[in-house]
């Protein structure tokens, strides 16, 4: 038997330790006044900076938020019953900040960039501090090119721009995830070959989960890698059971791993889902620290806690390489109330809003989104000119349509312009229902909302619309597919293509067949 | 307001006058002196700090203990903080004007903790180093922590220079939990 010799145990051991120092150490040090809900009082510290990294024993971790005469106020990132009164407190000289780079695609993080997905250790170089100041205005330009969503109503309607915020409103189960998730998806096309020779530079996600359930978590988690988007996406998760603290740090994160992005000249989406509940926390750990409580007791600093973190969303100048980062704010409004303090706060802030509503999400307009009432202020000057052209009457002839709507119900009879109104109407909104995980690419749209707002599919009944708009993309591909290039090459709808689109509309009309609508068969 | 604030004023003040005056040093020998007794004796810190006692009585005791022993211009000091009421925060205004001296002067206090007793020759080098690294003068200030193990530990105000057997295996052990990762 081969039994092991001491002198090689002890070689092995000198060779662990020989790069041990054993010089002074030089700290910084404080002593723990009080400690309890996360927050602790510290005494000493007398350099530290303002939200400066400090290590309690047993590993835990916090972030000094308030510096006063005597003290000083932090919060813990850990489990604050591991620290007691009198403990010390070091500082670490480091400002809290997290890991970046291209190295965290693909993976699940918490909000100090610890992964948390088990699949080992994330080799990063460069260290990103969590606050980082906005840009200025000379280093950014006007949003010029699109992030598309891939559902049909946003990108027609409410488009949206590389380096734009775009606030996502809505009551609890609207589908303010599945509008996030969708668009995630659809950004796999950015990545593909095609897309590179068309020009389209491929977009980073990063998903942001703030107080939510670790299962919710998962599922997402999940469906992106189901439909390969985790490749180009990073998760950074604070969950329900999180402190406060972690919460309200989790968007400042995945800022700064978007600016990572943005900074090498790339394309990056943040999406932080929700920023109400990260307002909660903020609220949270303010009272905790004794700040006053101010409207809805959430402290006076709420508006900037939201707007430093959207105003970090840019497009840079080209010196600077033309890098963006585009935020989409998730907010959950309570029973539709937008007047709350929250809402009206980032309503206010960001360049436009998705409202989704409880009544159109279960009356079966999925997704929900009211576009009667939704805005993009900036997105227009990155549409593609072919879709500027097919969408410029669909938002007139639906608030058209919703005006008569209500008029219709009282069952008075209705002149044939009205009834032509209606039924158009009805069509285009049986037309922008669409499923979820189902994004449709941009040429597709166009086809689809040029056939409804010209009419060609007014004879259609309403119940075989969707079927009529498979069967269009089917034999466009198969026999026009010149056409779809055109749209993706040229970016716009040349009179030779608008001929073209005619004419297979006659042909789709000529050969489509209609069937009763199933009510009529049972009966 | 807290009571910092107070006591920092009185502090700056007596220290301002003093070096008008150019009588520095008495003033911060009697300020010495007080404070110690005042450490030394917690009932006298109790009886200033009573407000049932009257002003003049607790002048009075002030003045009968230190007369002999301070300068006029302490008394006068007594004086003025029993008129203001302030004369429970003296320990802390005496406190912060040796803090408030020591940092104009340059000096600075050095606590060391160490496991057995520094020789003479252990403390000149210790000093000289410390001096050289702070570019001021230190002034030391010496106690036995058996907890340490070995080596020793300076604490000046907020840091630490932690040369201690205790600190070193609290980083070995970290390293040998992590791989190859040194603290600061």
């Amino acid at each position: 038997m081969a039994e092991v010799r001491p002198d090689e145990i002890s070689a092995i051991l000198r060779k662990q330790l020989s790069g041990f120092e054993s010089e002074t150490d030089i700290y910084d040090i404080g002593t723990v006044l009080q400690v309890g809900d996360g927050i602790a009082r510290i005494y000493g510290l007398s350099k530290v900076m303002a939200s400066e990294l400090v290590e309690f024993p047993n590993d835990v971790f916090g972030m000094v938020l308030n510096l006063e005469e005597d003290s000083v106020g932090c919060v813990l990132f850990g489990d604050s019953s591991l620290v007691k009164e009198g403990d010390i407190v070091k500082r670490t000289k480091r400002v809290t900040s997290l890991p970046v780079g291209e190295e965290m695609l693909g993976r699940v993080i918490n909000p100090l960039g610890i992964p948390i997905d088990g699949k080992g250790a994330i080799n990063t170089k460069t260290f990103y501090p969590i606050e980082r100041k906005a840009l200025g205005v000379v280093q950014r330009q006007p949003v010029k090119e699109p992030i598309q969503t891939g559902i049909v109503a946003i990108d027609a309607m409410i488009p949206i721009g590389r380096g734009q915020r775009e606030l996502i409103i809505g009551d609890r189960q609207t589908g303010k995830t599945a509008v996030a998730i969708d668009t995630i998806i659809n950004q796999k096309y950015t990545h593909s070959e095609e897309a590179k020779k068309l020009g389209i530079s491929p977009v980073y996600c990063v998903y942001v989960a703030i107080g939510q359930k670790s299962s919710t978590v998962a599922q997402v988690v999940a469906k992106l890698q189901e439909y390969g988007a985790m490749d180009y996406t990073t998760v950074i998760v604070a969950s329900a059971s999180e402190p406060a603290p972690l919460q309200f740090i989790s968007p400042y994160s995945g800022a700064s791993l978007g600016e990572f992005f943005r900074d090498n000249g790339k394309h990056a989406l943040v999406i932080y889902d929700d920023l109400s509940k990260q307002a909660a926390a903020y609220r949270e750990l303010s009272l905790l620290l004794r700040r006053p409580p101010g409207r809805e007791a959430y402290p006076g600093d709420v508006f900037y806690l939201h707007s430093r973190l959207l105003e970090r969303a840019s497009k840079l100048n080209d010196e600077l390489g033309g890098g963006s980062l585009t935020a989409l704010p998730i907010i959950e409004t309570q029973q539709g109330d937008v007047s709350a303090y929250i809402p009206t706060n980032v309503i206010s802030i960001t360049d436009g809003q998705i409202y989704l509503e409880s009544n159109l999400f279960n009356a079966g307009v999925r997704p929900a989104i009211n576009v009667g009432i939704s805005v993009s202020r900036v997105g227009g000057n990155a549409q593609i000119k072919a879709m500027k052209k097919v969408a410029g009457s669909l938002r007139t002839d639906l608030a058209q349509f919703r005006e008569l709507e209500a008029f219709s119900k009282f069952g008075s009879d209705l002149d044939k312009a009205t009834q032509r109104t209606l039924a158009r109407g009805a069509r285009l909104v049986e037309l922008l229902k669409q499923g979820q995980y189902v994004p449709v690419p941009v040429e597709k749209q166009v086809i689809s909302i040029f056939m409804g707002t010209n009419g060609y599919m007014d004879e259609i009944p309403l119940h075989q619309i969707k079927r009529f708009e498979k069967e269009l993309w089917e034999y466009v591909e198969v026999n026009y597919p010149d056409v779809l290039e055109s749209i993706k090459k040229e970016k716009q709808l040349s009179d030779s293509i608008v001929e073209k689109l005619k004419k297979i509309a006659s042909e789709m009309q000529a050969s489509f067949k209609t069937y009763p609508s199933p009510e009529k068969v049972n009966v | 307001m807290s009571e910092y604030k107070v006591s920092h004023r009185y502090a700056v003040s007596l220290f301002e006058s003093a070096m008008e005056k150019n009588s520095l040093d008495a003033v911060s020998k009697d300020v010495e002196l007080i404070y110690s007794t005042l450490e030394k004796n917690e009932q006298l810190m109790h009886v200033l700090s009573n407000p049932i006692i009257k002003p003049n009585v607790k002048f009075n005791i002030l003045d009968e203990i230190f007369k002999s022993r301070v300068t006029q211009e302490t008394i006068d000091f007594f004086h003025f903080l029993v008129e203001k009421k302030r004369e429970s925060l003296l320990d802390t205004i005496l406190k912060l004007f040796l803090e408030i001296r020591d940092e104009k002067l340059g000096i600075v206090n050095v606590e060391v903790r160490t496991f057995i007793p520094f020789t003479n020759s252990q403390i000149e080098l210790l000093k000289n180093k410390l001096e050289n690294y702070l570019s001021k003068k230190v002034r030391f200030k010496f106690k036995i922590d058996e907890s340490i193990i070995g080596g020793f530990v300076a604490r000046i105000g907020d840091t630490l220079f932690d040369a201690s057997i205790k600190h070193q295996l609290e980083l070995l052990k970290k390293q040998f939990l992590k791989g190859d990762v040194s603290l600061n």
